[in-house]
């Protein structure tokens, strides 16, 4: 490779790189203008939005609905995640299929999922609401926890459990005392990531939902109704919380493997 | 004065259509070393995990301690083992590892602490007590699963080719601390291995197996100085092979053919006369001289090749198209010189093909 197209792929890596967080930027800088419009030239500066968006109850209650339910689909599908997990790593007929099956909420488009999930509460005669969106969160995101974990347990000899059967262990005691501590940098990393995946759900809350709306559908009725600079800056907050964990969690699963 | 720890009772094996293991009958006494030795894929592992009870015979009975365990789990055995890779739980500390099976038994805390604090003593580990495991040496996790498995004091201790692991110096050294350790606690050792060295240096008695049978089960001098196979003579030490042809048989001794040459050989099973026949001399038994020495048998060749090795020196002796290898510590002869080499009869062990 010549230095000439060698500094040409690197620039345009950079472009790449600009178009992606160009927008993202452009939210930030203008949840700091002195303006209920959105929009250049900006004149004057502010913080106010950010106080103004923390004493903002609609938005906090919707916040705290979206984390409520964030957390509980997550525990849902760290459970039935690392369950599918362990039963793949046996052989068996049909292993094969069953796997395909775990992976495929995950390849499913987000609206067809959520039509059909809609679908599926009528009929088992679910009324949409909180239940419901745990539900179809749980489900979806149970594919991302059991890939972590499978590849995790993957890299479990298999002489760890043999030894804690040795020691004096039944099957129970070693998967709780071996094999769940060996897979913590994976529960950790995927339930984070399961957790973020829940939170920034839009379209299976929005179908799913009744009258109280999770985070991303509240921003999305708000912007309907005009936008103000108060969204940017609930949007501000959240993607740095949101990518702070999402951060952490990469590194520590990084870190202990 | 017998005392069987392990008696297995006609236990055999195979994997698919594989067979692991023909049946097998054996007993281990309580306080021995034992080595199963032999090459892989000979089904020293898979007996050692029939033991461990990570795998279930197809036919026979193990006997434990008097009672039979047969179609028991791992935990419900009172044996323990010492993995090849270790498999120390890298989530604990030594301390933790070691009290890991203890607590398992259901033992009070203190008990536990003392047990712990003694197994770490013995070991010379308690400077390493809260450490994980990838924070100490190779060599110290190796005594750290040996800990673990000494802790809870099984009827019979496994070690899966424990030490293949370490560096070759390391290896020496551990190899008499280990046997220092079995002698201090008076456990009962089921020692699997591919090295014949580590067998020799530690074992009160090795078993050499070979495709899923037994060949030999002797002690250690019984094995290097009668070697009852073919096989076992070339695996365990280095021995000349002579393919030969038996003359005449005079109770346990032999008269054979090799080269024209008449040799004086120990039989070895029961040849008769014209049969093809292996004959084995150890390297070190046979003897090189400028000129026919005073040995039952002697044969004159040509000095092919002369490797220093260090203490000692590798000579080759061309004799016809064959080549017989001895050491000497040191020679005036060299490379295509005449010279003879020259053993007793009871250095050579004739079996049948």
């Amino acid at each position: 490779m010549t230095a000439q197209t060698r500094a040409l792929m690197i620039a345009l890596y950079w472009a790449f790189v600009i178009y992606l967080f160009l927008p993202i930027l452009m939210m930030a800088v203008m949840s700091f203008k002195d303006s209920n419009f959105i929009g250049f030239p900006i004149r004057a500066w502010t913080p106010d939005w950010y106080g103004e968006a923390l004493q903002d109850g609609e938005f906090i209650a919707a916040g705290l609905y979206s984390l409520g339910i964030a957390l509980t689909a997550t525990a849902i599908s760290l459970v039935m995640g690392t369950w599918l997990a362990v039963v793949l790593t046996h052989k068996f007929w049909g292993r094969t299929l069953l796997f395909g099956l775990t992976m495929l909420p995950a390849v499913v488009p987000g609206i067809i999922s959520a039509i059909s999930f809609r679908i599926y509460i009528r009929l088992i005669d679910l009324e949409p609401g909180t239940t419901a969106i745990i539900f179809g969160h749980a489900v979806h995101n149970v594919p991302f926890v059991a890939l972590v974990v499978s590849a995790r347990l993957a890299t479990m000899p298999k002489s760890q459990i043999e030894a804690a059967r040795d020691l004096g262990a039944d099957p129970i005691v070693a998967f709780a005392r071996i094999t769940l501590p060996y897979l913590r940098p994976a529960l950790i990393g995927g339930g984070v990531f399961a957790m973020l995946i829940s939170f920034d759900d839009f379209l299976r809350s929005f179908f799913l939902g009744s009258y109280e709306p999770t985070l991303p559908v509240l921003i999305f009725s708000k912007l309907r109704s005009g936008m103000s600079p108060e969204i940017n800056a609930i949007a501000t907050m959240v993607l740095i919380a949101t990518a702070a964990l999402g951060l952490w969690a990469e590194r520590s699963m990084r870190a202990r493997s | 004065m017998s005392d069987t720890v392990v008696h297995l009772d006609g236990i055999s094996k195979r994997f698919g259509r594989a067979v692991a293991l023909h049946p097998l009958d054996i007993r281990i006494e309580r306080g021995e070393f034992v080595t199963f030795l032999g090459p892989s894929g000979c089904g020293k592992s898979t007996t050692l995990r029939i033991l461990g009870g990570f795998e279930r015979p197809d036919t026979g009975r193990v006997i434990l301690g008097g009672a039979d365990v047969t179609g028991l789990p791992p935990n419900r055995r009172n044996v323990n083992m010492v993995f090849q890779d270790y498999a120390l739980f890298p989530h604990m500390t030594v301390a933790e590892n070691v009290a890991f099976g203890l607590e398992l038994k259901g033992r009070s805390r203190a008990e536990i602490g003392a047990r712990v604090a003694e197994v770490l003593a013995l070991l010379e580990l308690t400077a390493l007590t809260d450490r994980f495991p990838d924070q100490i040496s190779g060599g110290q996790r190796q005594r750290a699963a040996l800990a673990r498995a000494l802790a809870p004091d099984p009827d019979l201790l496994l070690l899966d080719e424990p030490l293949g692991a370490l560096d070759a110096q390391l290896r020496a050294q551990v190899q008499v601390e280990l046997k220092e350790i079995q002698r201090r606690t008076g456990k009962t050792f089921f020692f699997v291995t591919h090295d014949q060295d580590e067998a020799l240096t530690m074992s009160d008695r090795i078993v050499v197996m070979n495709a899923g049978r037994i060949e030999q089960d002797g002690s250690p001098e019984d094995l290097y100085l009668r070697p009852e196979s073919r096989f076992v003579a070339t695996f365990v030490g280095e021995a000349n092979l002579l393919e030969a042809r038996v003359l005449r048989t005079d109770g346990s001794e032999v008269a054979v053919d090799w080269q024209g040459v008449m040799l004086l050989g120990r039989m070895v099973g029961t040849p008769s006369q014209g049969t093809q026949v292996g004959a084995a001399v150890r390297f070190e038994r046979m003897s090189l001289s400028p000129v026919r020495p005073d040995r039952t048998n002697a044969v004159e060749g040509r000095i092919a090749a002369r490797i220093f090795k260090g203490s000692r020196t590798l000579v080759e002796l061309e004799v016809g198209p064959h080549r017989l290898r001895t050491y000497v510590s040191g020679t005036e002869l060299g490379t295509g010189d005449t010279a003879w080499l020259g053993w007793q009869s009871d250095d050579m062990a004739v079996f049948e093909t």
